[in-house]
C-alpha cells in the first residue's frame, strides 16, 4: 500500500520535483528513515510511454508551460517559448537525459582563483572543493551504475557514430578518447538489464539500461514506505512562519484544487529556471524580493553550457542511429588552456539524432527550408554527429526574471529566460567548430554543418552556491543562507559550469546534502 | 511574427497535440479555436471579395501548393509528388472546417502570386528556376502562411514513417532488439574499435 502523508504533518521534508536531484534526495533519506513528501508537476510515465519517437515523445514529456526566451542568444528569435527542453514528470529530467556522467575537474570548483575576475562574467569559487566532493562522486556512480573503475563495469562498445568521431579525433593527435563513463549498463547491474544499442535514449529507455529517477531512485524510496510521491502536484508558493522559517507549500494539485503541505524542511528540486521562479514567486512582506534572494543573486548567473552541434557527411555509409545516442567523448580539449583564446574547456561528445529532430535543427528556426537543407537530409545516412558542451560564465545578465504581464495557467507570472553568450563563449565555440571541421576532414568529409545551441538542456547557477551569503543563494549544503530549513537540491546550486555534464554533480550534492540534512536533524539543529 | 519551433508544436499532427492535454486544456482550446473561427468566418466575405483569383481551395490552389511545397523542401529525383500532396491536401481538408486556416490559405496564395506578377508577370508556379522561386518564398517566409505549409511538410515528409527507409533512417528499434545484433558497429571502412590511450576499460 502506497505512503499517505497528512496535509497537516509537519515533520516532514517536502520535495520539489523528482528529477537527479530530487529523487535522489528523496531516496537518500528514505533510505535514513527520513519522511518525505515529493511534490511533483507532471505525472507517472511507466515504460509503456516510452516510444522509439523523437517528436511523439517531445510533446508526451516535455516541459510546455508558458516560458519566454530573451537575450541576445539565437533562441529568443528560433525558440521564444522554448528557452530550454526539460522534462515534466516524475524523474524529472533524467527520463531523457543521455547518461553521460563526468566529474567536474579539480579547476572548475576555483574559477576565480585560476583565472582571475573576467569582465562582463560574475564569476566565483565553489565553497566546496573536488576533494570534498569526490567520496559523493564515488558513492553516485555506485549508484547510479556509472562505467568505469568505481562500479568496475567496463565503457559501452563503440558504435559507429563514435568511431567516427574517434578515428578522426585520433588523426587529430587527440587522446582523450572514450566511451564513457556513462550511466548505462554496460552489464546487466542492480536490476537493471545491459543496454541493447536501441539508441532514442533522449526519448527514454524503453528497458531501462540507462539511470533514471523515474524506476530507480523514486521507487526505492516508496519501497521504504518513507516517501509519498504525489505526481500532478504543482508547487506554487513556499511560506514561512513569524520567524522567517519556512513551515510549507502551496500547491495546485491535477484539478487545480489548490492544498497546503505543511512541511519540517523544504528542498527545492525544480531544475534551474523553476527554483528560483519558485523562490521568486514566494516573495511576501518578510521578504520582499523573493525568499533567500538577500543576496539579490536568486535567478543570476544562468548557465546552461556553451554548446553548438557539428554534423559532418562522411563518404561511406554511419548510419548514426544506431546505438546509444551519446556513448563516446573527446575531453582533450577540456582543460583551462587560455593559449587557445578562452578560459575554461570542452568536451566533444558524439550525438546523433534521427531524422525528425535533425531536419529541424539542421538549421533550426524559420529559415530552416530550402534546397539545401533538403539535400543535406537526403544524406543522412552518412551522416555522423557531435554536441560541443563547453564551460559557460556566470553572468549577471544571463538570469530567470518573472514577466510582467504573462501568466501561466496557474496565474503565475510565467519565466523570461534572458542569455546572452560571453565573448568567451564565442571564442571558444568558434574554436570548437575548427576542432571539428579538422577531426571530419581528416576521416574524409567535405560537408560540415555547424548548428548553433539547441534549447538548453544543461540548466545551471540560479541559486548559487557562496562561502559568503552577499555572493549566492546558498551555502556548501545547499542550504539558503538566509533561511536555514530551505535547501536548493539540483543544478541550480552550481557555481561554475564546467564543460562536464552536470547530472552526476547533481546526484553527488544530493547524496551529500542528505546526510547532511540528516545529522541537523538528528542533533536538533533542523 | 512567429517563425519558430513553436509552429512546430502547433503544427503536430492531432495524435501528438492531444497528448499532452488534459480534458480541462482540450475543451479550453476547442473553445478558443471556436471562437477564432466565428470571427473569421464572418470576415471571410470581405477577404474574398478582395481576391483576384481565388474564392475557394480548388484544382489551381492545390497545384500552386505543391509546386510550393516542392521549392520548400526539393527532392528531385528522391521523392515524388505523393508525400507534398499528402500534405495539401490535409492543409485544404483543415480549410474545409476552420474558416481562418481557409483565409490565411488563401489570401497567403494571392499575396504569393502578386509577388511574382509583380517581378516575373507570371503567375508563381510558372516563375522560370528554383533560386527565383526560393526568393518568392524568401520574401514570405516570417508569414503564418508560409511556416503553416512548411510546418506540415517538415512532419509529413520528415516524420513520416512511410519515408525513413528512403533517406536511411531506420526508426523504432526497441521491437526488434535495439542493434546489438544488427549492425550497431558494422562500418568496416574505419578501423574497429582503436582503442587508445584514455579508454582504460
Ligand atoms: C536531451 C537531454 C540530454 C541530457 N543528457 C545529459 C547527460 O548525458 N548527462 C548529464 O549529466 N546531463 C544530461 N542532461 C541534463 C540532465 O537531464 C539535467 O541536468 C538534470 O536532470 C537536472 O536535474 P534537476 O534535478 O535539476 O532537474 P530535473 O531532473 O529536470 O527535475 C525537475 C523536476 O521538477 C519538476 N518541477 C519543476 N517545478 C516544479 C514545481 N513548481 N512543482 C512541482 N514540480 C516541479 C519538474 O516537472 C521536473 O520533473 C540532459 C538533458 C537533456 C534535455
Ligand atoms: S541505447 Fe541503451 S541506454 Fe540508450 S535507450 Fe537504448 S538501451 Fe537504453
Amino acid at each position: 500500500m502506497a505512503t499517505k502523508i497528512d496535509l497537516n504533518d509537519d515533520s516532514v521534508v517536502v520535495i520539489v520535483g523528482s528529477g537527479a536531484g530530487g529523487g535522489t534526495l528523496a531516496n537518500e533519506l528514505a533510505q535514513q528513515g527520513i519522511r518525505s513528501v515529493v511534490l511533483e508537476a507532471g505525472k507517472r510515465f511507466t515504460f509503456d510511454d516510452i516510444e522509439n519517437d523523437e517528436w511523439a515523445m517531445f510533446s508526451k514529456i516535455s516541459w510546455l508551460d508558458k516560458r519566454k526566451s530573451a537575450g541576445g542568444w539565437h533562441g529568443a528569435q528560433n525558440h521564444p517559448t522554448l528557452p530550454a527542453w526539460i522534462v515534466k514528470g516524475v524523474g524529472g529530467s533524467t527520463v531523457h537525459w543521455a547518461g553521460v556522467a563526468l566529474r567536474l575537474q579539480e579547476f572548475e570548483f576555483k574559477t576565480k582563483t585560476v583565472n582571475g575576475d573576467i569582465e562582463g562574467a560574475n564569476v566565483l569559487d565553489w565553497p566546496i572543493s573536488r576533494k570534498e566532493l569526490d567520496p559523493y562522486y564515488d558513492k553516485a556512480e555506485l549508484k547510479m551504475g556509472v562505467t568505469g573503475d568505481i562500479t568496475g563495469m567496463p565503457h559501452l562498445p563503440w558504435n559507429n557514430d563514435f568511431r567516427v568521431l574517434a578515428e578522426g579525433a585520433r588523426r587529430m593527435g587527440y587522446n582523450e578518447i572514450a566511451s564513457g563513463p556513462m550511466a548505462i549498463n554496460s552489464v546487466d547491474r542492480d536490476g537493471r538489464p545491459a543496454c541493447q544499442q536501441i539508441g532514442f535514449c533522449m526519448q527514454g529507455c524503453k528497458i531501462g539500461a540507462k539511470w533514471s529517477t523515474m524506476y530507480t531512485e523514486i521507487p526505492s524510496a516508496e519501497k521504504t514506505g518513507k516517501c509519498e510521491v504525489r505526481p500532478n502536484s504543482m508547487v506554487l508558493k513556499i511560506e514561512h512562519d513569524k520567524s522567517g522559517k519556512v513551515n510549507g507549500v502551496v500547491y495546485a494539485d491535477v484539478d487545480g484544487n489548490i492544498h497546503k503541505q505543511k512541511a519540517r524542511i523544504v528542498c527545492v528540486a525544480g531544475n534551474s529556471i523553476e527554483s528560483p521562479r519558485l523562490l521568486l514567486n514566494s516573495e511576501s512582506s518578510m521578504f520582499k524580493d523573493g525568499l533567500a534572494n538577500s543576496s539579490g543573486e536568486v535567478g543570476k548567473n544562468y548557465m546552461c553550457h556553451t554548446t553548438a552541434g557539428v554534423y559532418g557527411v562522411m563518404p561511406e555509409p554511419v548510419n548514426m542511429h544506431r546505438g546509444t545516442s551519446v556513448a563516446g567523448l573527446v575531453s582533450d580539449e577540456s582543460h583551462n588552456n587560455t593559449s587557445r583564446g578562452f578560459v575554461g574547456g570542452y568536451m566533444l561528445e558524439k550525438l546523433s539524432l534521427g531524422l525528425p529532430f535533425l531536419s529541424a535543427f539542421l538549421v533550426p528556426g524559420g529559415t530552416g527550408w530550402g534546397r539545401g537543407v533538403s539535400q543535406a537530409l537526403e544524406k543522412y545516412k552518412y551522416m555522423s554527429g557531435v554536441w560541443i558542451c563547453g564551460e559557460d560564465l556566470a553572468q549577471s545578465q544571463n538570469r530567470i526574471t518573472l514577466h510582467d504581464t504573462d501568466k501561466d495557467q496557474y496565474g503565475l507570472p510565467a519565466p523570461v529566460v534572458s542569455k546572452t553568450p560571453h565573448i568567451n563563449d564565442v571564442n571558444m565555440t568558434n574554436h570548437a567548430y575548427t576542432t571539428m571541421k579538422n577531426i571530419y576532414e581528416s576521416v574524409g568529409s567535405k560537408e560540415i554543418y555547424n548548428l548553433p545551441a539547441y534549447p538548453a538542456s544543461h540548466n545551471m547557477g540560479t541559486n548559487r552556491m557562496s562561502e559568503k551569503a552577499s555572493d549566492g543563494v546558498v551555502n556548501k549544503w545547499g542550504q539558503a543562507h538566509d533561511v536555514k530549513n530551505l535547501f536548493v537540491s539540483d543544478g541550480s546550486q552550481f557555481t561554475s559550469s564546467g564543460s562536464e555534464n552536470p547530472t552526476l554533480t547533481i546526484v553527488a550534492l544530493a547524496i551529500r546534502q542528505a546526510e547532511y540534512i540528516g545529522k541537523q536533524m538528528k542533533s536538533g539543529e533542523l | 511574427m512567429i517563425t519558430n519551433w513553436e509552429r512546430f508544436i502547433s503544427n503536430l499532427p492531432v495524435r501528438l497535440a492531444t497528448g499532452r492535454l488534459n480534458r480541462r486544456q482540450l475543451l479550453k482550446a476547442i473553445l478558443a479555436s471556436t471562437a477564432v473561427a466565428g470571427f473569421a468566418s464572418a470576415n471571410a466575405g470581405h477577404a474574398v471579395a478582395n481576391a483576384p483569383v481565388a474564392v475557394k481551395l480548388g484544382k489551381e490552389q492545390r497545384a500552386f501548393m505543391l509546386q510550393m511545397s516542392k521549392d520548400i523542401y526539393p527532392h528531385d529525383g528522391f521523392l515524388d509528388d505523393e508525400p507534398y500532396l499528402k500534405v495539401v491536401d490535409s492543409l485544404i481538408k483543415e480549410a474545409e472546417t476552420d474558416s481562418a486556416v481557409a483565409k490565411m490559405l488563401n489570401d497567403g496564395l494571392i499575396d504569393l502570386d502578386q509577388r511574382a506578377y509583380k517581378i516575373y508577370n507570371s503567375s508563381y508556379a510558372e516563375v522560370k528556376g528554383y533560386g527565383a522561386r526560393e526568393a518568392l518564398l524568401r520574401q514570405i517566409e516570417t508569414t503564418d502562411f508560409f511556416q503553416k505549409v512548411r510546418g506540415g511538410l517538415l512532419f509529413g515528409i520528415y516524420d513520416n514513417k512511410d519515408l525513413y527507409a528512403k533517406f536511411g533512417y531506420e526508426g523504432s528499434s526497441w521491437e526488434e532488439g535495439g542493434y546489438i545484433d544488427r549492425g550497431f558497429s558494422d562500418m568496416t571502412w574505419l578501423p574497429q574499435d582503436p582503442r587508445v590511450k584514455g579508454d582504460k576499460k
